[in-house]
């Protein structure tokens, strides 16, 4: 009596059951809530330990105030999740933790990859993978021509041929007639020496000598000889991260400002606080400058000193112009897959931190506006700061189509 | 362009690099002539001294301070070390036991360091009595490189009297020669032991602490480090304490110069001269034979 | 002999599932056994004839980089890319070899790294085919021979890498259970001694170290077109650093060790540094208590386990076979 009352009991439960979750299911608006839930998942496989450390905690905490700053309401109405991985700068680390992030996490945006070869490595496995990728801050010119470019990546930055290429054209004017460049000896170095090559001589200057320094190399009061030696009256760099910091550090002992103007392809706060006072006056292509004055650049700039009480560095900005511009794409596609947001940012014009933007279709490079900083001291932070001098429109600084060169854009 | 002042100039840029690597390869040379043991953990021990000078200068505001007090702790570190674990192997005649063991201290060192101090680079200032330049012909040189070869020629001299002309070093030179010997005279040989391990270690400590200024204290400063110290200490001869002296300058040379002139085989070429040597004399220059 | 049942039913459930693994889990494993055989050629020398090699990378960055470049250029299908970047690597290691023999103990060590540290250098002086510090990356999987593709998938990739390590692994046990390993086996316990037997210990020595290499550079030569990628790193000494960590933690001188050692260490910094930053700490010291406390490794502590739980055996011929395990 009691086991048949049971079954029948258990049965009804049961269909009420399947049936009120069949109906809740079925629901259209509880489908979208239930997939709004779900935060759209944009993996960082970035430097977190080594030498380029210090760029990649700028990528996590621009990450961070990105993911506050949208909240919940995020983009399609999904929240934003960033996956940090670290991969060391290490290429081969790169390539595993992002086919990790897309094989175990489903995780198929890729952003925040701090170094060339990093981009290059991976590259080659985006269609594989069906994932995304835009960089941030990969600065070899190569990444956008023929040799390395796939459809799934795109470059939001400025590429260090267009930071060269800024530089000289500044350079023409200026009263130093023989330079020499030092660069690090890998993937973005080389690009960058060799565009500034190209650059200065189309300017009618002079490249006394290029040299390249081992890839983490610490000592470099040889190659501060070198320069000094040269006879140049301006030095051209191309070094991040831990080498410049040493670089920066050591030239300061040899006291080499006093010998040699230096100009920098990149200027990044956090070698201006290592050189010091010693940093005022040198002059630099800038990435991003957090003096320029556009409401964009503002709103984030205060965001910014407000949650971290520090300026924020090129990487911070051009990591929120790389994100800005993902989020546009992924709006305009109203989706978060490769294939779709590959049209959707070809062409696709934004209002960033850096001024106005166009992802270029022919070879997915960002137009981006050059800017030339002095850095002079300031009564308003405790640091000295990049002033800008001069600002080059988009169209003069990118290079031609799939190229490194500017032969087209005169 | 003056020659004889290039010259000048680059010989010492050499011999301030020599100077920081023979503060390394000295102290991996004892240790290996005392104990046979090839210390993988020399190159985290160079950083660890780097890092307690750091934190000694920032709570106490003295450079001159952390000179004496990093090489301390460090070389304490390195004592407990030895007596805790090495002395452990001693019986098992099992060279590769100990070359695993430094191993593993070098990574645990520098994770520790990562963990105690963090991973960004900590700047320790040139203090100021030390700061500018001498010109040499018309080439300017930072004073406290100068003091850098200052303090490896001292450390040098002093060392080569310790050796030479006291009892202890008669000691240290007796048990790297003959160990059962010594024991059977009376003298407690694990004791000397640990002792020249832990001065080996407060010998890179300094090493480490000079460097700061230079370089920073880094994570990631003792791996390249320490290849280099090994290439000195089998090119000037392993345990042999002159060829510790030899080796730094001659790589500490090949390495500024070849960087100046050949920058593509600047690498190689350390590498090549040390196959070299040990091709011809498997113990190094003036090494004892295996 | 239970230890080993234990082992082939494992080895035996992996490749069966293998086609319904997902992806993270089977490319996990994929390089586990990459590293499992890197460990085991490592094997040979340092627990079957005490030859500590400091340098064991180079073999590693030899095979890589050959079947890289062959792959690349020459478009060969893959696993006779793969036969033709360990021919390569071979060649080389026969110099090497030699010039490493000529010393014994820290010397020798200190040579094997020196050579390891000179292709790395060398790596940087040949840029223009080896793109020096970014490595060379878009390197194909091209079809197998007669146009059989069952390789370029993951699936089929798992099992060429399953194939080699086993066959690998039949090979190393061949040669130390021959006369072959038996002079190897005097050498490690007493090379003098082997000597004064009329052995010609430097001929063996070269050879094993050979062979070494050999299947090394295998390993190498495997891990490059599953990543697709190579960089100098290879070739630096943190990598020998670790393979030899692998086969101590693992149990030297007795090839299955290693192999879990390679296995256990690639699994476990997947896991490990997912969930905790100490991941490192933790294992400079689990390795140092092995080599302190347990230098039988874990394959060692595990058959002795498993030897004392054994049953008593019934006749006997099977504690001959126990005996023999």
């Amino acid at each position: 009596m009691k086991e048949s009352t049971q079954t029948r009991l258990s049965r009804r439960t049961l269909v009420r059951a399947a049936s009120a979750a069949t109906a809740m299911l079925a629901s259209p608006k509880l489908l979208r809530i239930a997939a709004a839930a779900t935060p759209i998942k944009i993996g960082i496989p970035t430097v977190i330990t080594g030498g380029y450390a210090v760029l990649g905690s700028h990528v996590m905490r621009t990450c961070k105030l990105v993911e506050k700053m949208m909240g919940a309401k995020g983009v399609l109405g999904r929240p934003i999740e960033f996956l940090y991985r670290d991969t060391q700068g290490n290429a081969a680390d790169c390539v595993r933790k992002s086919q990790e992030l897309v094989e175990r996490d489903d995780c198929r945006l890729i952003a925040g990859v701090v170094v060339s070869s990093e981009a290059r490595a991976i590259m080659p496995k985006l269609a594989e993978w069906k994932a995304f990728f835009i960089s941030h801050g990969c600065g070899d010119g190569l990444l956008t021509t023929k040799e390395f470019l796939v459809p799934n990546f795109f470059r939001a930055n400025t590429s260090a041929p267009m930071g060269a290429r800024t530089l000289a054209l500044y350079l023409k004017d200026a009263p130093e007639q023989n330079f020499i460049a030092l660069g690090s000896d890998y993937a973005w170095g080389r690009s960058s020496v060799g565009a500034f090559e190209e650059q200065i001589k189309a300017v009618g200057k002079n490249l006394v000598d290029k040299v390249f320094t081992p890839v983490g190399n610490k000592d470099y009061s040889t190659y501060i000889t070198k320069l000094i030696q040269s006879g140049a009256q301006g030095c051209y760099l191309a070094l991040q991260g831990d080498e410049a910091r040493s670089f920066f550090l050591q030239a300061t002992q040899y006291e080499l400002t006093k010998r040699l103007q230096l100009f920098t392809e990149i200027v990044a706060q956090a070698d201006i606080r290592t050189f010091g006072k010693d940093a005022i006056g040198m002059l630099g292509s800038s990435r991003y400058a957090f003096t320029y004055d556009v409401p964009e650049n503002k709103k984030f700039t205060q965001a910014f000193l407000a949650e971290y009480k520090e300026v924020p560095d090129w990487t911070d900005g051009e990591m929120y112009q790389a994100l800005h511009i993902l989020f546009a794409a992924i709006e305009k596609a109203d989706s978060i897959e490769a294939d779709k947001l590959v049209p959707a940012m070809e062409n696709l014009e934004v209002s960033s931190v850096k001024g106005p933007i166009l992802m270029r279709q022919c070879d997915h490079q960002g137009e981006n506006q050059g800017f030339v900083v002095k850095v002079a001291a300031s009564s308003k932070y405790p640091e000295p700061i990049p002033e800008i001098v001069k600002i080059y429109p988009r169209e003069m600084i990118t290079p031609d189509c799939l190229s490194t060169s500017y032969k087209t854009t005169g | 362009m003056n020659v004889a002042g290039f010259l000048a100039a680059q010989s010492l840029n050499a011999l301030s690099q020599g100077a920081i690597l023979f503060f390394i390869a000295c102290g991996l040379t004892l240790i290996f002539g005392i104990m046979r043991i090839i210390n993988f953990a020399h190159g985290g021990l160079f950083m660890l001294g780097a890092y307690v000078g750091y934190s000694t200068v920032a709570w106490t505001g003295s450079f001159w301070a952390s000179l004496l007090f990093a090489p301390l702790v460090v070389g304490v570190v390195g004592g407990i070390f030895e007596k805790v674990l090495l002395a452990r192997l001693y019986a098992r005649q099992d060279s590769g036991a100990y070359l695993m063991v430094t191993f593993g201290l070098a990574i645990i060192l520098a994770e520790t360091i990562r963990l105690i101090w963090g991973p960004q680079p900590l700047s320790v200032p040139i203090p100021d009595r030390l700061r500018g330049i001498v010109l040499i012909g018309n080439q300017p040189f930072p004073i406290y490189r100068l003091f850098l070869i200052g303090m490896g020629s001292a450390a040098a001299l002093l060392t080569w009297q310790f050796l030479e002309r006291t009892r202890a070093g008669l000691l240290v030179r007796a048990v790297a020669q003959n160990a059962e010997m010594v024991h059977a005279l009376g003298t407690d040989v694990s004791a000397v032991r640990t002792g020249v391990f832990a001065l080996g270690c407060a010998m890179a400590a300094l090493g480490g602490v000079l460097s700061a200024p230079l370089l920073t204290a880094f994570l990631g400063m003792g791996t390249n480090v320490i290849i280099d110290a090994f290439v000195i200490v089998i090119i000037g001869g392993m345990g042999s304490f002159l060829g510790s002296i030899i080796g730094s300058v001659l790589v500490a040379f090949v390495q500024v110069f070849g960087s100046y002139y050949f920058e593509d085989l600047a690498l190689a070429m350390m590498y090549l001269l040390m196959l070299a040597i040990l091709i011809v004399r498997p113990g190094g220059m003036l090494g004892k034979e295996e | 002999m239970r230890g080993r049942i234990v082992l082939a039913v494992i080895v035996a459930l992996i490749c069966a599932t293998a086609p319904i693994m997902p992806a993270f889990t089977l490319t996990l494993v994929t390089e586990a056994l990459i590293f499992g055989l890197f460990a085991m050629s490592l094997d040979l020398m340092v627990g079957y004839t005490r030859l500590y090699s400091f340098g064991h990378a180079a073999a590693y960055g030899l095979g890589a980089y050959s079947t890289a470049l062959i792959l690349l250029h020459f478009g060969l299908p893959l696993p006779i890319g793969i036969l033709a970047g360990v021919a390569v690597s071979v060649v080389i290691a026969v110099p090497i070899a030699w010039v490493c023999t000529r010393s014994t103990g820290v010397s020798f060590a200190m040579l094997t790294l020196a050579f390891a540290q000179l292709g790395y250098a060398m790596l940087y002086r040949f840029k223009e085919f080896t793109g020096g510090s970014d490595g060379i990356g878009g390197i194909p999987r091209p079809a197998g021979p007669f146009g059989l593709d069952f390789f370029q998938g993951k699936v089929g990739y798992f099992y060429l890498v399953m194939f080699c390590l086993a066959a690998s692994f039949v090979l190393c046990s061949v040669l130390v259970t021959s006369p072959f390993g038996a002079v190897l086996a005097g050498i490690r316990e007493n090379e003098a001694k082997t000597r004064a037997l009329g052995y010609n210990t430097r001929a063996y020595k070269i050879a094993v170290v050979v062979v070494a290499y050999g299947l090394g550079s295998l390993a190498g030569a495997l891990y490059t077109p599953f990543a697709g990628f190579v960089a100098p790193e290879l070739f630096f000494w943190l990598v020998s650093g670790r393979v030899l960590i692998m086969v101590v933690v693992g149990g030297a001188g007795t090839l299955i060790g290693p192999i879990i050692g390679g296995v256990f260490f690639v699994m476990l910094e997947h896991q490990l540094s997912e969930v905790t930053e100490l991941w490192p700490l933790a294992f400079g010291a689990i390795f140092i208590a092995f080599v302190i406390l347990a230098p039988e490794g874990i394959w060692g502590l595990l058959t002795r386990y498993l030897r004392t739980t054994q049953p008593e055996p019934r006749d006997a011929g099977q504690e001959a076979s126990s005996a023999a395990s």
